[in-house]
């Protein structure tokens, strides 16, 4: 087993959209995505829905990530649009199948990935401080994202340090395999958490104090045109 | 279990948020057996006993009101940010208080309230299988009637029907009493031995 | 600046078999550091002077649980009823493991971090952040992901932010424990420019050779009292052999010395050879990599690989024990010729983090785990035979995890031996470790090739290369 996780923007560029509206896209395009029908408004919405991940995977010049979404999100749109309205018995359940798990599932990861491939941490934080979440979650947060790659890190050594203790004779069970790899790895996460611990506490980390932020998070105009895009498809989606 | 302190400190935060990494990690690689479409059943139950490991030590780290809350919200925020069902937080949130409560009960120190609480916790999971039943189900098979004809639908709509729903969340539940029953064997096999709890 | 008078302190710990114990850090401890002073606190492990560091940041008594008697002031401030994140304006901590003391996931952000707490202005930090960037240098280390930074460029971002932050006072917990020599050269400047900007600077290490013309007094800590206080002329003039009387690491030490070279020219220790050649590994970023034609190893001796070549030592290890995949080449021994990723049954390598590499709930679990056997009677006999080797009979119930450091890598070490692997690689064996444990690293090496078998030590460490090696490859 291999981990690698990345998380998050660590370039020094500011945000394409302000965190709150990429999680409000994120909301509404799993809204839509998931419960949406495939026919009359709610499918126009759906159309509209999926295809914004693809502009902000161009905007990231993410143009080969972006290409084989847009084609598979089209795929999946016209044959809902068309083949699955027209078919039936077997070669329908088929096509549903395949567009159903492209179109209710892949839009609001690619939404979430294209949110974390253009937001640093430090920017998800202050924003969720604007949205007066409580300290203990933020704090926490934000130290669930700085530990991912840490996790693959320890992973690797781990998954090394096993390969160089098999035997011609003894072969690790699952079961063995399992318990030789959590069992260093949350042994090492509680030592690093206490050591991260005192090194958070003298650089003046604390719960409820006044802190500030050097990185620039606030509502632009584009902002306030996706918003308004959002709120419109969601008023929709509900009103038909 | 932990030394009783009153409030939240920088460094529950920092368990909160180191725990709540290893435990999603498991979680996610766990649910890949999810991609095949028989064991979705039986997903819940397996992810809330692989994760009963780091959430029993997780437990054993929790000294006051409100941390398990705040792990639970986590998961549940992570989970909307990945694009999973709104309600998930929601969902969260109760089962996180709940859990809080029992352990509370035991003063955070009982571990056989831990193995308990482990299992109430796990049904923040049930928040991801909802789509597939209750309301949204009734939208998506309404909208696939008209390409495949009311038989077809029926016959669909009753290999999935609502009592599936409960049958995974106690399923789920039994997974987290067994995870928690996991999670105190690994505790007691090595951390306890290693002087680390 | 500093005053501590006359402070006694006791942690209140959990052994290995879960029972409450007192350990006495510090007796009647008294310490004065004007401003300015650059202050060494040395000795060896358990002797208090990190313990003596936490007083002065404030995680005694706000983070570790224990008995304090007596008081501390920094700038007249009680630490110990001020709360700590105001204590954090005045003294910045370095701690000894880099990678795990940032709480951001990009650079930019942990330089801003310390400032951010304290809840300066934006414009201001940023303003500090190019001031500092330029005074040290930081500028290919701006806007970067923390983990692909290596540990000595961790280590600057850390004590960069310190800088941004501001405080009077620095303190800096062995902040060499887990660098290069590269990466030690980097910290000596930073601390010589805080030493011009008048800064107080607090440094508990074990190693002192970098600190040659730097520290102002040094105090020699043993069992949590004061065995021996000098200044910094003094210091700075101890030669090896006073050191080694002290117990103390080397002040003055540039060179392999003459003894070591002299067996490493004559080149007739092994007759046998494992030659590795064409080795070739390009690291995933596609630029850097390691790349050799031939390396001799002689069998039967320690083999010291020493060299300054940031941080491809760790990656030649890997490639030497197989464990790297992808990386090419080819080897001979035995006169038999092997792909280099089937050295993996021949070689056993010990990690600079020895944690990684003990699985088990117990020593002895842990040793037989490692036989190459199914009959249990051979498990048994051979572990045991390890163990004794080791010097570590008493042991076997214990959990690996509840030993110490150097009792670690000796277990490591019996698993090597029980699995009759006849090449031990050691990955930075001493790295942070004091005098006294370094001699008993040379020791147990030297038993090993006592017993036939082949030791490639990789380490900067030149006071080890001095005590044990028979044959030095300079990379």
């Amino acid at each position: 087993m291999d981990i690698s996780i990345n998380t998050f923007n660590t370039s020094g560029d500011r945000a394409l959209l302000d965190p709150r509206t990429s999680i409000y896209a994120i909301i509404v395009i799993s809204v839509v995505m998931i419960g949406g029908r495939l026919s009359g408004i709610e499918y126009i919405l759906r159309v509209i829905s999926c295809m914004i991940p693809v502009v902000f995977l161009f905007a990231k010049k993410n143009y080969k990530l972006g290409m084989i979404y847009f084609l598979l999100a089209l795929l999946a749109m016209i044959i809902e649009g068309s083949a699955i309205q027209t078919s039936s018995g077997f070669l329908n359940l088929l096509l549903v199948i395949i567009s159903g798990t492209i179109s209710r599932f892949v839009p609001q990861f690619m939404m979430a990935y294209c949110f974390m491939s253009y937001t640093k941490v430090s920017e998800l934080i202050v924003s969720l401080e604007k949205m007066h979440l409580p300290d203990v979650v933020i704090i926490s947060l934000a130290v669930m994202f700085r530990f991912f790659p840490t996790i693959a890190e320890e992973n690797r050594c781990v998954v090394d340090a096993m390969n160089m203790r098999k035997t011609k004779t003894k072969k690790f069970s699952l079961i063995e395999r399992l318990e030789y790899q959590i069992v260093p790895i949350m042994m090492q996460s509680v030592r690093i958490a206490d050591e991260l611990s005192q090194a958070a506490m003298t650089k003046g980390l604390g719960i409820n104090i006044h802190r500030t932020h050097i990185c620039e998070v606030g509502f632009r105009y584009r902002d306030y045109l996706m918003i308004i895009l959002l709120t419109a498809i969601l008023l929709l989606f509900f009103i038909y | 279990m932990g030394e009783s302190k009153n409030g939240i400190t920088v460094k529950d935060c920092i368990n909160i948020g180191v725990f709540a990494a290893i435990y999603i990690v498991v979680f996610f690689i766990t649910s890949f057996v999810g991609y095949i479409p028989v064991l979705m059943v039986i997903l819940g139950i397996l992810c809330s006993i692989t994760t009963g490991i780091p959430l029993m030590l997780f437990f054993s780290k929790s000294h006051t009101f409100g941390m398990i809350t705040a792990f639970s919200v986590i998961l549940g925020l992570f989970m909307v940010l990945m694009g999973r069902p709104w309600y998930s937080i929601l969902i969260a949130l109760v089962t996180g208080l709940a859990s809080d409560y029992i352990m509370q009960i035991g003063k955070y120190k009982s571990i056989n309230k831990a193995v308990v609480s482990s299992g109430v916790f796990s049904l923040w999971m049930i928040g991801m299988t909802l789509p597939m039943f209750f309301g949204d189900r009734e939208a998506y098979f309404e909208s696939i009637r008209e390409g495949y004809g009311d038989a077809f639908v029926d016959v669909l709509y009753r290999l999935t029907p609502n009592w599936m729903f409960y049958v995974m969340t106690v399923l789920t539940f039994i997974g987290g009493i067994l995870g928690g029953l996991l999670g105190r064997a690994v505790l007691k096999k090595h951390f306890m031995k290693a002087g680390m709890v | 600046m500093i005053d501590i008078n006359n402070v006694t302190y006791t942690y209140n710990v959990t052994d290995a078999m879960g029972k409450r114990v007192e350990r006495i850090a510090l007796k009647n401890f008294s310490l004065n550091v004007k401003e300015g002073q650059v202050v060494v606190l040395t000795g060896g492990s358990g002797c208090g002077k990190s313990t003596v560091l936490r007083l002065i940041n404030g995680l005694i008594p706000h983070y570790f649980a224990g008995e304090l008697h007596g008081d501390v002031k920094v700038n007249n401030i009680n630490v110990s009823t001020n709360p700590i994140y105001d204590t954090a304006k005045i003294v910045g901590t370095v701690f000894q493991n880099p990678k795990n003391q940032f709480f951001n996931v990009d650079s930019t952000s942990e330089l801003a971090f310390n400032a951010e707490n304290f809840g300066r202005n934006p414009d201001m930090i940023i303003n500090d952040i190019d001031r500092v960037s330029s005074w040290m240098n930081l500028n290919p280390l701006i806007d970067r992901s923390m983990f692909e930074l290596s540990g000595g460029e961790k280590q600057k971002i850390a004590c960069a932010s310190i800088a941004v932050a501001d405080t009077p006072i620095i303190v800096l917990d062995e902040p060499t424990s887990n660098l290069d020599a590269r990466g030690i050269e980097k910290l000596r400047k930073v601390i010589a420019l805080w030493k011009k900007q008048k800064k107080t600077i607090i440094i508990a290490e074990h190693r002192l050779y970098f600190l040659k013309g730097l520290a102002d007094r040094v105090l020699i800590l043993k069992d949590g009292e004061i065995k021996k206080k000098m200044n910094g002329t003094v210091f700075d003039a101890l030669s090896i052999a006073e050191t080694t009387k002290l117990g103390l690491r080397a002040v003055n030490i540039e060179k392999i010395s003459d003894k070591v070279r002299a067996i490493t020219a004559k080149r007739t220790l092994g007759k046998r050879y494992i030659s590795i050649e064409n080795l070739e590994y390009v690291y995933p970023d596609g630029e850097h990599g390691i790349s050799r034609k031939k390396l001799d190893i002689p069998t039967g001796a320690i083999v010291c690989i020493v060299g300054d070549n940031g941080k491809g030592k760790s990656t030649l290890a890997k490639c030497l024990c197989g464990l790297n995949k992808k990386a090419k080449g080819r080897v001979i021994y035995d006169t038999k010729q092997l792909p280099l990723r089937n050295m993996l049954e021949h070689c056993f390598m010990v990690m600079q983090d020895v944690n990684y590499q003990l699985f088990t709930e117990s020593v002895n679990d842990e040793i037989q785990l490692s036989v190459d056997s199914k009959i249990e009677e051979e498990c048994v006999n051979k572990s045991n035979e390890a163990m004794k080797m080791l010097d570590i009979e008493d042991l076997p119930k214990l959990h690996p995890m509840a030993l110490s450091g150097g009792q670690k890598q000796r277990v490591a070490l019996a698993c090597a031996v029980a699995s009759s692997k006849e090449i031990l690689i050691l990955d930075e064996p001493t790295s942070g470790l004091d005098y006294y444990h370094m001699i008993e690293v040379a020791r147990v090496l030297k038993m090993l090739t006592d017993n036939n078998r082949t030791v490639i030590v990789i380490t900067h460490d030149i006071e080890l290369v001095n005590e044990c090696a028979d044959y030095v490859i300079e990379m």
